[in-house]
């Protein structure tokens, strides 16, 4: 009997050593994280910690693991730890500075004001074509400030189509990258960098023009740098002009319609020393005169659009998981003159696609947003999904306009049963319609085509899903909807 | 007439640390059948570990004595690799008579009937037998004479071949002596197959009764039958000195130690779920019951402090005068919630309740209440490990919830005290960041460490307990471990969930 309790407690011994050794390699696997570590010299770690944050477009992605004095006690040496995800962007000509509130005097504004509050931390910065990734222990020199192209990250990405320029001006004004460009009181674009001409002579500012306001710069265009000037005299009264620059100065242009030709990517235009004065043109009569309607620009009589759904999974025992889904839909107008959109259910509902250990999914914070193709964005509501389990929605508006249009009757049957040749119609991200897909077997669904409608014979039939139960496409007939959410 | 016991060539040596300690050598004997035995020699001799042995009463946590020859017992051998248990054919009164306290003088009986398999109308008849025709209704009103006839009551009721009896006159006068003496050999008589060995110093209460004197003779680690008349000299009483025959080392016997002591932690784990299922939902649902209204206020007077404080002094010191309010709320409330009360609370009902818990099991154990259950065929951790697991997991979580709440409504109070805030106002900040996975958690972390205090608590409990002393260690013991293990449940699942 003595004897199996010896084998017992062997085995319970054996059992003990390896759960230790299990729970040590885990702490060791939390402490010893792939990663990159670093060393920052800054002449002043202005509060630094232990365990504070290392943020790269303000996303922590490590942790400063200890400060010390250099050897030579001429600097302070930070040793950071960053995380493989935040690793990928710390290159040889990355910029590290410590945020500390910092206030730029009335025109540059106030920065790390966040660090009022909380400890400092450690921010970086890469530029574009940065060189290549840092190697584990390397050490950099940190700087006191923000680098002169700060608040980069704040600048959205240039995309295709957008004008690059540089605009000469004397002097800077507090211009920072970001800083709007404005035309006719509407920001058109942002300044990109600005940075002193080797001459010295003057200062050169980058700017982007995005694509869908390009049409507005000319050769004729005038620039000035905004800034609160006062005109007037002391009997007559004044006029300030610019008073929203008093705190963020930025760059605004003035051409009057039909002035000028257009620029190309890389022109360089001198800035006025002062706001030009010149008389705003007025509204054209020609565009009071226009039938003035809004409304999705219809090619052809069906209306597509685009369904943008995002929601939160609320996980137990891990991180909870962000869901997001975009694809097509049919909008239309119900019998009762509701904007109704149907698209498949598996795009607007993660209940019906998620699964959790515990049972149903937790689904939280659930948006669903429809892009129509003049660019409104409008939130949406789901009214209707199939009983039965067909990968089928209906969607409806909030605050439609009752100018809306959308699909006539004409154009969406609604049978029980998929017959005929099927072709796919469906809208990209920029709401324009992607070119039509023949449906074939065994088509994958993709964000380009899930909700897309599936039309027979210039008639909506169905919405492209997937099949009850699995992830293998199908058309979804739309003869399960009810009557009332069926057009007029 | 059969044998009831028979030694051949039989020796029995206790292991110490760095020797052994041989108590008998060579031993040749016959015990006969039928016979009313009386067990003499000096004290620390052997005697006890001989009745131990024979009631299958060997403690499991420490090294077991060393037996060389062969011991039947009614033709069963008690020797070598698989020895045989006697079951219900033995029956031993220990000494302190090991009383369930908790139950009635004529409950004791009944749980021993219940065990034989044999019906609980029985006990009164037992009692009378006894010579206890009116019992009161708690052990603790018991005399010491009194005591002895419950427990020889208890005793007979498995009807055994074997009754064996440690000093069952010490302690009485000798008119009281006089008649458990006479009890044991009326019960004895009554049986035909019936042996009775009883160990005593007090031969005078004996004279007459028994049938012959066994003499366990230290000296020459000898034990022999003599007849009824024997007196032991004054030469045979000389005590010995122990001697310290090489046997193993003493890292070894300590090793031997830590074995046993693992296998008896494994084997509390393993009885904690295969005993899961209540034999007696009765004793679950008080123990449960008691569990969570003992320490209840103590928990949610306690959980109302650190919260209120928390909160009081977050608002309070806030650097910015009515600043960042509803951060510092949402930042006390997340913490409280999730972390700090809830281990608090685990800590509060720690000390609470294993302390109580496992001085209960210790004094059991010590007054051989364990060793009188086993002896009836009851497995201790039914009767104790059970319902212990299945009140601490239910009662932990349920405290630790009182805590919580006390918490938060002692952090609202102190939100309108420091701030003048709505309770509006503080539950919104306060719950903000709170979540049903918090709850999960809290109910895990909780319901984890009830199930391993319970199980501290009975391993702790049941240990050896040779003085008064060992069961205050085991008690402190237990709150000590069971403090470390809490703080380890809700540190580890914190760290794993939320890091």
């Amino acid at each position: 009997m003595h004897r199996l309790r010896y084998f017992i407690g062997l085995v319970t011994l054996a059992l003990a050593a390896v759960s230790a050794i299990w729970i040590v390699r885990l702490l060791r696997s939390y402490d010893e994280r792939p990663g990159l570590s670093l060393s920052v010299e800054f002449r002043n770690a202005r509060g630094l910690r232990a365990g504070t944050d290392v943020r790269y477009r303000g996303i922590t992605v490590g942790t400063v693991r200890s400060v010390a004095i250099s050897g030579d006690g001429r600097k302070a040496v930070a040793q950071l730890l960053i995380e493989p995800t935040g690793a990928r962007h710390a290159c040889v000509n990355s910029n590290f500075w410590v945020v500390t509130p910092r206030f730029g005097g009335l025109t540059g504004g106030a920065t790390g004001l966040d660090t009022l509050v909380r400890d400092s931390y450690i921010s970086f910065y890469t530029p574009p074509n940065s060189g290549s990734e840092l190697s584990d222990g390397s050490l950099l020199a940190g700087s006191e400030r923000p680098p002169s192209n700060a608040e980069p990250e704040a600048l959205d990405d240039v995309q295709h189509g957008d004008l690059l320029m540089t605009l000469l001006v004397p002097e800077n004004h507090g211009l920072i990258p970001g800083s709007a460009v404005i035309f006719r009181g509407m920001q058109t674009g942002d300044v990109r960098s600005v940075t002193l001409a080797p001459s010295g002579t003057h200062v050169e500012v980058d700017l982007r023009i995005s694509r869908k306001h390009r049409h507005t710069v000319t050769d004729k265009a005038q620039f000035w740098v905004a800034r609160p000037t006062v005109t007037g005299a002391l009997l007559s009264g004044f006029t300030v002009s610019d008073v929203s620059a008093l705190l963020t100065p930025f760059i605004s242009y003035y051409v009057g319609p039909g002035e000028g030709v257009l620029v190309q990517d890389g022109y360089r235009a001198a800035a006025e020393l002062a706001r030009p004065s010149f008389e705003v043109s007025p509204v054209p009569g020609k565009a009071v005169q226009q039938n003035n309607v809004r409304g999705p620009i219809v090619s052809d009589d069906v209306v597509l659009v685009r369904v943008v759904y995002a929601a939160l999974e609320r996980d137990t025992l891990s991180r909870d998981d962000p869901i997001k889904r975009e694809g097509s839909g049919v909008l239309y107008l119900d019998s009762s003159g509701r904007a109704v959109v149907i698209t498949a259910r598996s795009l607007v509902d993660a209940s019906f696609t998620e699964g959790d250990f515990w049972g149903d999914p937790e689904i939280d914070n659930e948006v669903i947003k429809v892009h129509l193709k003049d660019g409104t964005v409008m939130r949406a509501g789901r009214v209707w999904v199939d009983p039965k389990g067909h990968d089928l929605a209906a969607l409806m508006l909030e605050d439609a306009r009752p100018d809306l249009t959308g699909t006539p009757s004409k154009r969406i049957v609604f049978v029980s049963k998929a017959e005929g040749q099927f072709q796919l119609r469906a809208v990209g991200p920029d709401g324009a319609e992607l070119p039509t897909q023949p449906l074939t077997e065994g088509l994958p669904i993709t964000e380009d085509n899930h909700g897309a409608s599936a039309v027979a014979d210039g008639k909506v039939t169905g919405i492209f899903g997937r099949k009850p139960g699995g992830t293998v496409s199908t058309v979804v007939v739309l003869g399960q909807l009810p009557e009332d959410l069926r057009p007029r | 007439m059969s044998e009831a016991l028979v030694f051949r060539n039989f020796g029995l040596a206790h292991r110490r640390p760095g020797g052994e300690e041989v108590l008998l050598e060579g031993v040749d004997l016959t015990l006969p059948g039928n016979g009313f035995f009386v067990l003499i020699g000096t004290s620390g001799g052997g005697k006890s570990s001989l009745l131990r042995i024979l009631a299958g009463l060997i403690e499991t946590r420490e090294p077991a004595p060393r037996m060389t020859g062969e011991l039947l017992a009614f033709g069963k051998s008690l020797t070598g690799e698989n020895p045989a248990s006697l079951d219900h054919d033995v029956a031993a009164i220990l000494q302190d008579e090991g009383l369930l306290d908790e139950l009635s003088p004529r409950e004791n009986v009944e749980v021993a009937l219940r065990a034989a398999g044999r019906s609980r109308k029985l006990a009164p008849a037992l009692l009378a037998q006894a010579g206890l025709h009116n019992p009161p209704e708690r052990v603790a009103q018991l005399s010491g004479g009194m005591r002895k006839r419950v427990a020889v009551a208890r005793a007979l009721a498995s009807s055994p071949k074997l009754l064996l009896c440690d000093e069952p006159t010490a302690g009485l006068d000798p008119d009281a002596a006089r008649t458990i003496a006479k009890l044991l050999r009326d019960a004895h008589d009554q049986d035909d197959g019936r042996t009775t060995i009883v160990i005593t110093h007090d031969l005078d209460a004996f004279e007459g009764i028994s049938d012959g004197i066994l003499v366990l003779d230290r000296p020459s680690r000898s034990l022999r039958l003599e007849p009824s008349d024997f007196r032991l000299s004054h030469t045979d009483s000389v005590a010995i000195s122990p001697e310290g025959d090489l046997g193993e080392p003493a890292a070894v016997h300590w090793l031997r130690r830590l074995l046993l002591q693992l296998a008896a932690i494994g084997e509390t784990v393993v009885d904690s779920v295969r005993r899961a299922p209540p034999v007696e939902m009765g004793q679950v649902v008080r123990t449960t019951l008691r569990f969570v209204l003992e320490p209840a206020l103590f928990v949610a007077v306690a959980g109302a402090v650190i919260g209120g404080l928390a909160t009081f002094f977050a608002l309070r010191n806030n650097p910015i005068d009515g600043g960042f309010e509803s951060a510092l709320l949402t930042g006390t409330g997340k913490v409280a919630t999730a972390v700090l009360v809830p281990m608090l609370s685990g800590f509060f009902f720690t000390a609470r309740i294993a302390a109580g818990a496992s001085a209960r099991i210790g004094t059991m154990k010590r007054t051989n209440q364990i060793a009188a259950l086993r002896m009836m065929g009851v497995n201790p951790a039914d009767y104790l490990l059970t319902p212990l697991v299945w009140a601490m997991v239910i009662a932990m979580p349920l405290v630790t919830f009182c805590g919580v709440i006390a918490a938060a409504l002692a952090a609202a109070f102190a939100a309108h005290a420091a701030s003048g805030i709505t309770v509006n106002g503080w539950a919104t900040a306060y719950f903000m960041t709170v979540r049903a996975q918090d709850v999960l958690v809290i109910l895990g972390k909780s319901t984890l460490s009830g199930y391993l205090v319970a199980l501290t608590c009975y391993h702790l409990g049941t240990g050896p307990k040779r003085s008064g002393g060992d069961v205050g260690e085991s008690v402190n013991s237990a709150i000590v471990v069971g403090m470390a293990l809490v703080l380890t449940v809700h540190a580890g699942l914190t760290f794993l969930i939320y890091a």
